[in-house]
């Protein structure tokens, strides 16, 4: 019986953790668009404002619900939940330490991969509920956007796992570090397997893989609904796109899943390309800084700050960039990221073959 | 009763009725949402069959693909014509339902008479494959043994497949050109 109290006991801390992150997030993307704008950002409630999301979520939760009459009320009510689900869910197959992973499954990665795409059908059922023309219009540019850049994506992640040899989140993550069961090559040609550190992530393992990484983490962007890919919300066109109509908890829902898809998609980032749970510190001779540096703690702490570092990327990028348009967003999922990710497994394949 | 059984019960059991409402449903957006159901129970009991990547591809291929895209039609063809579709007169007993209950009636009678004469746990090349040891077991990786399959044995079904798709794709783009200026 203990066995299903620790599942129970991991489900929640990670709705925790993603609630937490939530909160956390959305102080930090204010802060740090207050840096960039040159203003202040919250400052009154709690000591530099941090007390600001607290005070935002309790009163999100104490507002009505309000439920549009000409609305389809299921499909109105249920959209958020089903949007925060599918990212929730996602968490599941992410490794967190050595040995440390919710839920050790062969197939992690393309588990994780079908997940995320249940959140583009949660976004459709947002707009069609709600019966508003800009949530719908908001939904279908979703949906399209989505459905595109998943393919940039899935062959930005397919070159990595050419390289990995794997679809374990696990195994994919041990084989980048001083853990590695077999011999790790610096750019195809320096056995770096007892150094490690940061010659050993798979972006420097195959130097091609540093292409795939950008472009997933544009995809990632767009993925995400994120500026400068968030038309689906456009607000000085759909007012807020699909959650328009959304008001107290069922808006802090959609909200929650913004930012835990940020999170999400950061650590998938990381686990494919920047070393997972691996520590950034190689062995330096006598100085076995990568030995000391790996472990359960410092896995948690590693995974946490590179993803954190991923996130923290994302918000400088929306608040820099302008928002694409529709055709140049098109065009540049489909002239210009898919052959460059189609290019990518070329050269894994040639790579895997010759080099390693 | 074993978890794994009530598991298998309570899946079939939200396949059966959320299918039935997709059937059953005047309102065609909701019965489409309630297929996402119906695959998500499906993918469900495929696991539970220790397929899981089959599951996983269900819902990647139908979820995350052909039900946005039916979505997709929805939304692109407006309330009206939705109205049109939703308003058809629908007796019980009706004679344009007469070939779909004739299919449906013949096989479940197959499948009846199919599940009456055989005995799968007694066949034959179950018994040997149990006694060999020639099972999946939950932890073994299925992913590396569908890879080689693919690209030997059933290479030529998987490059006809792959032409087949080739078509659609030139097809699809060759529809949504624009047509030049006469």
């Amino acid at each position: 019986m203990s066995n299903y109290l620790i599942y129970f006991l991991v489900a929640v801390g990670l709705f925790a953790f993603a609630a937490l992150f939530a909160l956390f997030g959305v102080y930090a993307e204010r802060k740090i668009s207050a840096y960039i704008q040159d203003r202040l950002g919250p400052t009154e409630t709690g000591k530099f404002g941090t007390l600001q999301t607290f005070a935002d979520i309790l009163k999100m939760i104490q507002k009505e619900l309000i439920i549009p009459a000409k609305a389809d009320k299921w499909l109105f009510v249920l959209a958020p939940v089903i949007i925060f689900v599918a990212v929730y869910m996602g968490f599941a197959a992410l490794p967190w330490g050595p040995g440390l992973v919710p839920s050790k499954i062969n197939i992690g990665l393309y588990y994780v991969f079908a997940i995320i795409s249940i959140e583009t059908l949660g976004i459709l059922m947002a707009g069609w509920g709600s019966n508003n023309k800009y949530s719908i219009l908001g939904a279908m540019r979703s949906a399209a956007q989505i459905i595109s850049y998943e393919i940039p994506a899935g062959f930005a992640i397919i070159s990595a796992v050419m390289i990995a040899q794997s679809l374990d989140l696990q195994v994919i993550a041990t084989q980048q570090g001083v853990a590695s069961a077999e011999t790790v090559k610096f750019l195809g040609f320096w056995d770096v397997t007892n150094i490690g550190g940061i010659l050993s992530w798979n972006i420097f393992r195959a130097p091609h893989l540093i292409v795939a990484f950008v472009i997933y983490f544009i995809a990632s962007l767009a993925e995400a609904n994120r500026a400068p890919f968030d038309i689906p919300e456009a607000e000085s066109e759909l007012v807020a796109g699909f959650h328009t109509e959304y008001s107290g908890l069922g808006f802090a829902f959609v909200f929650l899943a913004e930012y835990s898809m940020m999170f999400l998609v950061s650590m998938i980032g990381v686990v494919l390309f920047l070393g997972a749970w691996n520590t950034p510190l190689p062995n330096i001779a006598g100085l076995r800084l990568a030995d000391w540096t790996t472990g359960i703690f410092w896995g948690i702490f590693w995974v946490a700050i590179k993803s954190l570092a991923l996130v923290g990327v994302q918000m400088w990028i929306r608040w820099t960039l302008p928002r694409l348009r529709v055709d140049q967003l098109m065009n540049l999922c489909w002239k210009v990221l898919t052959p460059l990710a189609f290019a990518c497994i070329l050269i894994s394949g040639v790579w895997r073959l010759w080099l390693m | 009763m074993t978890l794994v059984k009530i598991m298998f019960y309570i899946l079939s059991a939200i396949a059966l009725a959320s299918a039935l409402y997709v059937a059953a449903a005047k309102n065609l957006v909701r019965s489409v949402f309630m297929f996402f159901v119906t695959l998500f129970a499906l993918a469900g009991l495929y696991v539970l069959a220790l397929a899981d990547f089959v599951a996983v591809t269900q819902i990647v291929i139908y979820v995350g693909g052909i039900l946005v895209l039916i979505l997709f039609a929805f939304m692109l063809s407006g309330r009206e014509t939705l109205e049109v579709i939703q308003s058809q007169k629908s007796n019980f007993i009706n004679l344009s339902k007469l070939p779909a209950v004739l299919l449906a009636v013949m096989f479940f009678v197959v499948m009846f008479v199919a599940l009456r004469q055989i005995n799968v746990n007694e066949a034959d090349w179950v018994k040997t494959a149990v006694a060999e040891g020639n099972v999946i077991k939950p932890d073994t990786v299925l992913i590396e043994h569908i890879g080689i399959n693919l690209m030997t044995r059933y290479l030529l079904p998987f490059e006809a497949i792959s032409i087949l798709l080739m078509f659609a794709l030139v097809g699809a783009a060759h529809l949504s050109r624009k047509e030049p200026q006469a």
